[in-house]
């Protein structure tokens, strides 16, 4: 979803989101590859999942490449999306932006506590997803990569008049962010990836 | 006219201003006497092109009319029709409008006499006679038939037009100049920005706007202050991320209008007050209308962390007194904006705020955290049970209540 909301920012003034060479089962063009169902790493090598079943990564896109971010979706990236953030350091974004936008996803800080990760996670949505409504369901502990995180749940109204759900589960290790977040539309995308989304987080581990 | 000149211009914040670069129009104010309603009650279309035009925005205002952006809330959405029935002029009682949850500073009159009034453009207003004057302005429009004569004027180059306008993210309607990043509104927000008006048209629904409000019983002099928010607002913002106010701002860059339009609506503005009327801006009744959803409305702005344009907007609701409310979400803006040494700066803005009685539940929920942060753990424990105290059931109860349970928080 992170690229994706880069994606629809910068649709209108490129061509699209078709960036990166390269083959795969998708063919030379296509703007994703097949995950397979096992262990994989994502982002910049440092976090490991394994998927219960194949998914679709989205490629690195050479204007919008955050190394620490990948995105994964099943059926396109408006109706659903899993993305990954393996250990983005203190004093990084979570998207590339221009210093002169007037709207701005905030700063990651290495001592940033749950709530504040979770007010970023917000402010992602409305700057770059022209989110209008976004209400936090529910903020809880919950373990992640072996230590004590959050899980972030959320509903958000977005300019395509369309409703999402999402929900972020993530820690801040060693001063560096783990996150894995899926969003999808609140009818049917968003259960119908769930339980990927659950085993997904339940599997994954920091590579040292 | 050359395409080149239509192309920058368009690109530039309107073919508006293509018509009067090629025709060199005279910057002329237009006298608030001179403006009389074209348009009376029960109007109909009358020839084929006004007939074509209303057919086509009839279903623009169906879609409109069932968007889930739309805010509903009975009380204010009454509020509102009846502000248009009083400003709308000789048609106000056919006029329809419509609230969109959209925090920016805008506002849309459609041909067929409906309006769209922007989330944001309510968070910004000081008082009844400024909404009441963008309100005004509108109507002005429709009043003018201005739709149809921009149309005519237009009608060749409009579809090149609205693919440009959108492709560039710039787009001027309503108050005249819209800020918002187009690329991001979905359908919606598309089809409020391909309404533009040229300059002539824009001093004209001015003019007529100011005199609606005079008449009304409202200060003219609002609708200059009006302008002048939204011009500063706009400066304050590129200040802060370091940019020239002129290079962003293409509407203001190529042509000093906003600046002299509000020298305009100051002169009109006089010229419409008569000496020893009492004129009421209707603050109290404005501020009673949009109680319910002002911690909503300042909640939108500031999470964008746009820190310059947030700024100036609290600053300037401040100017009618400091309260709780006004006090956290300044801190919110130096809490997100998260520059060197702006955790401080949150954290004693959260304790300001809540020396006032209105301070939210989230004032004392930031002020915990922050002192957590800070390690003074006793007064971070006091205040986040506050916070539970007050928000048994909020949505991060559970979080909270684990960071007061741990030994070395």
């Amino acid at each position: 979803m992170i690229r994706k909301l880069s994606c629809l920012a910068l649709a209108l003034s490129i061509a699209g989101c078709t960036g990166g060479v390269g083959g795969g089962e998708y063919g030379f063009n296509s703007p994703y590859s097949l995950v397979r169902a096992t262990d994989i790493t994502v982002g910049d090598d440092s976090l490991v999942v394994t998927a219960p079943h194949e998914w679709n990564r989205a490629r690195p896109f050479f204007f919008d490449d955050v190394r620490w971010v990948e995105d994964w979706t099943l059926n396109g990236p408006s109706l659903d999306s899993m993305s990954f953030v393996s250990g983005l350091p203190g004093g990084k974004y979570l998207v590339r932006q221009s210093r002169r936008a007037d709207r701005q996803v905030p700063k990651f800080r290495s001592d940033m506590t749950a709530p504040e990760v979770a007010a970023m996670i917000e402010s992602l949505y409305r700057v770059r997803a022209g989110t209008v409504d976004f209400r936090t369901i529910a903020l809880q502990p919950r373990p992640f990569v072996g230590t004590n995180g959050f899980q972030f749940d959320y509903e958000h109204l977005d300019t395509d008049e369309l409703w999402r759900r999402g929900r972020a589960v993530g820690a801040v290790v060693n001063g560096e962010l783990y996150l894995i977040i899926l969003d999808g539309a609140r009818s049917h995308y968003f259960d119908a990836a769930a339980p990927d989304f659950e085993a997904i987080v339940n599997s994954a581990r920091i590579r040292r | 006219m050359s395409s080149l000149v239509s192309r920058r211009a368009m690109l530039a914040g309107g073919g508006a201003i293509a018509a009067s670069l090629a025709t060199g129009v005279a910057a002329e104010r237009i006298l608030p006497s001179a403006m009389i309603p074209l348009i009376g009650p029960g109007y109909r279309p009358i020839d084929v092109d006004e007939r074509g035009l209303w057919q086509q925005y009839a279903r623009v205002e169906e879609e409109i009319a069932g968007s889930n952006l739309l805010i509903k809330d009975p009380a204010l959405t009454a509020y509102l029709r009846d502000l248009i029935g009083k400003v709308g002029g000789p048609a106000a009682k056919d006029m329809r409008i419509y609230l969109a949850r959209i925090p920016d500073f805008n506002a849309v009159m459609f041909p067929t006499g409906f309006a769209v009034v922007f989330s944001g453009l309510l968070l910004r207003m000081r008082n009844e006679a400024q909404l009441a004057g963008v309100i005004a302005h509108e109507s002005g429009h429709f009043l003018r038939k201005h739709q149809l004569r921009q149309w005519r004027d237009q009608r060749r180059k409009t579809d090149i037009f609205s693919i440009l306008a959108v492709g560039a993210g710039v787009a001027g309607a309503g108050v005249g100049i819209y800020t918002g990043q187009i690329a991001q509104l979905g359908q919606l927000g598309t089809i409020l920005s391909l309404l533009q008006y040229n300059r002539t048209l824009e001093a004209e629904a001015d003019a007529m706007g100011a005199r609606l409000l005079a008449e009304n019983g409202y200060p003219p002099i609002e609708m200059a202050n009006t302008w002048q928010q939204l011009i500063d607002e706009e400066k304050l913002s590129a200040k802060y991320r370091r940019k020239r106010y002129h290079r962003d701002i293409s509407l203001l860059s190529t042509h000093p209008a906003p600046e002299s339009r509000m020298a305009d609506l100051r002169i009109s503005a006089s010229e419409l007050t008569v000496p020893g009327r009492a004129y009421d801006n209707g603050r109290a009744r404005y501020l009673a209308a949009i109680a319910d959803i002002r911690p909503m409305l300042l909640d939108d702005q500031v999470k964008l962390n746009d820190p310059g344009a947030s700024q100036y907007i609290i600053d300037t609701l401040a100017k009618d007194g400091w309260n709780g409310l006004l006090r956290f979400y300044e801190a919110e803006i130096w809490r997100l904006r998260n520059r060197a040494g702006d955790d401080l700066r949150a954290a004693q803005g959260y304790a300001a705020a809540l020396a006032y009685p209105d301070a939210p539940a989230d004032a004392w929920r930031w002020h915990g955290l922050m002192l957590m942060k800070q390690g003074h753990a006793a007064e971070s424990r006091a205040a986040l049970s506050h916070y539970l105290a007050m928000k048994p059931n909020a949505p991060d109860a559970a979080f909270v209540r684990q960071m007061l349970m741990e030994p070395n928080r």
